[in-house]
């Protein structure tokens, strides 16, 4: 019997078979990157690669890998090839299979062949079943191999033909008159496949058994990471691409080149005139720009995290430390799990209805801070009592037993040890408030596309006095704007066209990039920070 | 030294009617504990006289861990400038009773006790009890090593920044008040009693963590040291060492002793034959047998178990 070779500790060169399923690998994994590409339109499928189009090219490769799979199967079932597999390819598998093949064989049997209700649910019990049956009775490596090598041949044969070619399209008839066209399905379907033969194969490279699930397991997952990183990427590099050209219009480098600053009583020209970080939006302007819109996005970052983080670990210190563990701490968890899950105009109606009545009654910076803090408190509470939580109990009572009070234990070793995760949920928080339009809409917005003159400087707006309340601060007091507010503004009420914003379009992506610069910018120094606390914590 | 007995594989339930070759006291009628001789515990065996003053004296020391009667009734009295040596099988309240004259017993939910515990004629389990001043003054060294992520100086010099000893801070250090010398001074003293200084003398501010079991062992005796306590409870602090360092520490508790009362936790009986001036012997159930001089509890214990145990016949 095939499956019969001994289990080797060192397993010798690698075989020729082992090759071609290696090869059919990394094939089915081209033919992933391929079909991702096409979704992303990196590709059309009607061009030509190599003179071939490249549906034909996609529907090529899935019947070849279809074959080669199922000819794994077989060779092993026939004992052509040494391999160690299990009685059944199990209960997972099978389901799966059944489900997959019941959904094709209603598809076509509704769509291409026209029948009806009766017709189709027959249809796909019939071909569902036939899957199950054939992945679940025999062997191992017919089990898991047949099934998904028809599937990719049969979706190869599809595309081939031109059954479903570059022009075709599904309408749904329904009222949206939403429809699947060629561009998005035969990617779609071609990634599944890809999906499917390559975890095959790479079953068939291990040799089926419980190395082959294992190898299987492996190039599915790592398959998938790299999809997710891969989409990551091209959402950003998209991003950067449209912003890039409206970002940097107007650069110049040069002695005087820059906007006067004066910096502790010195004024001097910038070597760097960056009009669109630089300047806001008016009509004199030869590039228009949104200082005041980052100005205030950093400025509401900064005063959420000054109001929020104090308090969240303090809270956090208290229910953890001091409070006993019962009734109380349960109800304050469930209070800030919900909290965090409340929809941010929730908290921004409750900035438009508290804050702004009781600060002047208008909107300002400082109601817009206070709000965004509010919504990263509960985040802030939750991490910071995780990770308190999950220092060790031991490190307490080493410090109790060496007579040091609880709260120079809490602040000389909980603390500390705790402080990457906080961090951390200080990261996640950020990267949502930042982000956030809604709470700011209702209170802090100022005009839609600011002028220079209207950037906030909190630094040097402090005004002090020698009578109560000794400092004030106006430029907290006052409606700004921020980038994901001015974003909102610019795209859906369309205000910058009827101001002077020459070139909108350009305009607009500039100011999404900037505000994910802006964010990534809060990421990576939170992410700098933590690397700081952790390696204080470890022993490299 | 006396006839034959049964000993801990003998099941059978006979009656030890011999008198015992060394107790004076009056045969009692026997209790079972099952795969040990069976015997009463006679308050005369953990009688032990000593000159001098009693640094703690325990008296009817009970403790519970929710249902589970982890000691029971244990009265001792722990003479000042000495070393006690506490021995017996493993899960028979050692280290509980350790924790028991810190009061360390407090921090576990679960654990409640029962009895009367005084340092110097204080009694510590009253109202009013000052336990970070307690601790201070009673030190303990726990059977895992615990060092805090800090550096290894760091570790040491804890306690005393802690309580105000030395001060490192910046507003010290801005004011040229930093005791900084002093600190570097504690940390070598305190390393070099613990054997441990020549291992780790460069990487004093590397952090703790990266220390190897019997490393960070010491460095927790360090710690335990660099605060200065007048009572240091050690729950087998030489556990994970080999016998160089063993050896060293056994120095370290036997100087110890000039100006402090050490009470230490060890299945080593060589170890406690070794270091002790008094051993005490707990036995499953969490009862204290035998206490009394370690010379006399080694070579002529009263207690048949306790003969047995320390014969190496069950624990
Ligand atoms: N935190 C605790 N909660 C509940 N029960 C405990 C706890 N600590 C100890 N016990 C129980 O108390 C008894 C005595 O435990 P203790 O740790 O004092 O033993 P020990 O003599 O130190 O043993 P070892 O030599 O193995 O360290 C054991 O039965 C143990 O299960
Ligand atoms: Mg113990």
């Amino acid at each position: 019997m095939a499956g019969a070779t001994e289990s080797t500790l060192v397993s010798e060169d690698t075989t020729e078979t082992e090759a071609v399923a290696a090869g059919a690998v990394g094939l089915a994994a081209v033919l992933f990157a391929l079909s991702l590409a096409a979704m992303f339109e990196l590709v059309t499928i009607t061009d030509p690669i190599a003179g071939v189009p490249m549906v034909a090219l996609l529907g090529g490769l899935l019947v070849l890998l279809g074959l080669a799979v199922v000819g794994f199967g077989v060779g092993s079932r026939l004992g052509y090839v040494a391999t160690d597999p299990r009685p059944t390819a199990g209960l997972v598998a099978s389901g799966a299979f059944a489900l997959v093949w019941f959904v094709v064989g209603g598809l076509v049997a509704s769509q291409t062949l026209g029948l009806g209700t009766a017709g189709w649910v027959v249809a796909s019990l019939v071909t569902g079943g036939a899957a199950f049956a054939m992945s679940a009775l025999p062997r191992e490596d017919i089990g898991s191999t047949l099934p998904a090598g028809a599937l990719a041949a049969f979706a190869g044969i599809v595309f081939l033909t031109g059954v479903i070619g570059p022009s075709w399209v599904w309408d749904l008839g329904w009222e949206q008159q939403a429809s699947f066209n060629a561009e998005f399905t035969i990617p779609v379907l071609t990634g599944f496949c890809s999906l499917l033969v390559g975890w095959a194969a790479a079953k068939a490279y291990g040799g089926f058994g419980a190395r082959g699930r294992h190898i299987g397991a492996y190039v599915l997952v790592y398959l998938n990471a790299l999809s997710i990183i891969a989409v990551l990427f091209l959402l950003v590099a998209f991003t950067v691409l449209k912003g890039l050209p409206g970002l940097f219009n107007g650069l110049a480098f040069g002695a005087g080149a820059g906007p006067e600053v004066t910096l502790v009583g010195v004024t001097f020209s910038l070597p760097l005139s960056w009009p669109f970080v630089m300047n806001g939006v008016a009509l004199l302007n030869d590039v228009n720009g949104v200082l005041p819109a980052i100005a205030g996005t950093i400025w509401l970052v900064i005063g959420a995290v000054l109001f929020a983080v104090p308090l969240g670990v303090g809270a956090a210190v208290f229910i953890t430390e001091y409070a006993d563990r019962g009734r109380f701490t349960q109800v304050v968890e469930v209070a800030t799990n919900g909290l965090w899950s409340t929809p941010s105009i929730v908290f921004g109606l409750f900035g438009l209805a508290f804050l702004v009545p009781r600060l002047g009654n208008q909107k300002s910076l400082l109601a817009g801070m206070l709000t965004l803090g509010f919504m990263l408190l509960p985040l802030v509470v939750i991490t910071s009592r995780e990770s308190m939580l999950a220092v060790p109990d031991e490190y307490r009572d080493a410090s109790a037993a060496l007579g040091v009070t609880k709260w120079q234990t809490i602040r000389s070793i909980v603390l500390p040890a705790a402080l990457p995760g906080i961090v951390t949920g200080i990261i996640l928080g950020v990267g949502r408030i930042a982000g956030e339009t809604a709470p700011i809409l209702l209170t802090m917005s100022g005009s839609v596309a600011p002028p220079g003159s209207q950037t906030v400087d909190v630094v040097g707006g402090f005004q002090f006095s020698l009578a109560p309340p000794f400092v004030t601060n106006p430029e907290l007091m006052r409606a700004t704007s921020a980038l994901p507010y001015q974003l909102y503004s610019l795209i859906t009420a369309g205000v910058g066209q009827s101001s002077n914003i020459g070139a909108i379009d350009e305009f607009r992506w500039a100011t999404a990039l900037i505000l994910l610069v802006v964010v990534l910018g809060f990421y990576a120094i939170g992410i700098a920070t933590r690397y700081y606390f952790r390696s204080k914590l470890q022993h490299e | 030294m006396s006839e034959t007995r049964q000993t801990a594989d003998d099941g059978q339930t006979t009656t030890d009617s011999e008198p015992d070759g060394v107790s004076a006291g009056t045969d009692q009628p026997l209790e079972v504990t099952s795969g040990e001789t069976r015997e009463r515990t006679r308050d005369a065996w953990v009688e032990h006289e000593f000159e001098g003053d009693a640094k703690l004296s325990v008296s009817d020391l009970d403790v519970y861990y929710g249902d589970d009667h982890a000691l029971k009734g244990v009265s001792m009295e722990i003479p000042e400038n000495s070393v006690t040596a506490l021995i017996g099988p493993s899960g028979c309240g050692k280290s509980t009773f350790l924790r028991c004259l810190n009061r360390m017993n407090d921090r576990i939910k679960a654990a409640s006790i029962d009895g009367s515990v005084r340092l110097e004629g204080e009694e510590i389990y009253q109202e009013g009890v000052n336990l970070v001043e307690l601790r201070k003054r009673v030190g303990m060294v726990f059977q895992s090593p615990n060092p805090f992520p800090k550096s290894i100086a760091d570790n040491i010099s804890y306690g005393p920044r802690k309580h105000g000893d030395l001060d490192t801070g910046l507003l010290a250090n801005l004011l040229g008040r930093s005791d900084d010398d002093a600190v570097d001074e504690l940390v070598e003293r305190s390393l070099r009693q613990a054997a441990l200084w020549d291992e780790v003398q460069d990487r004093l501010d590397d952090n703790a963590l990266g220390l190897s079991g019997g490393q960070q062992q010491r460095l927790c005796i360090a710690r335990a040291l660099a605060t200065d306590p007048e009572v240091l409870l050690m729950d087998e602090p030489a556990s994970a060492l080999d016998p160089i360092a063993t050896s060293k520490i056994e120095d370290l508790v036997h100087d110890l002793a000039e100006d402090y009362t050490v009470v230490i936790v060890t299945h080593n009986m060589q170890q406690a034959a070794r270091i002790s001036d008094q051993t005490a012997v707990f036995l499953t159930g969490g009862e204290l047998v035998e206490y009394g001089d370690t010379d006399q509890v080694f070579e002529d214990p009263q207690s048949q178990r306790v003969e047995d145990y320390i014969s190496g016949k069950f624990g």
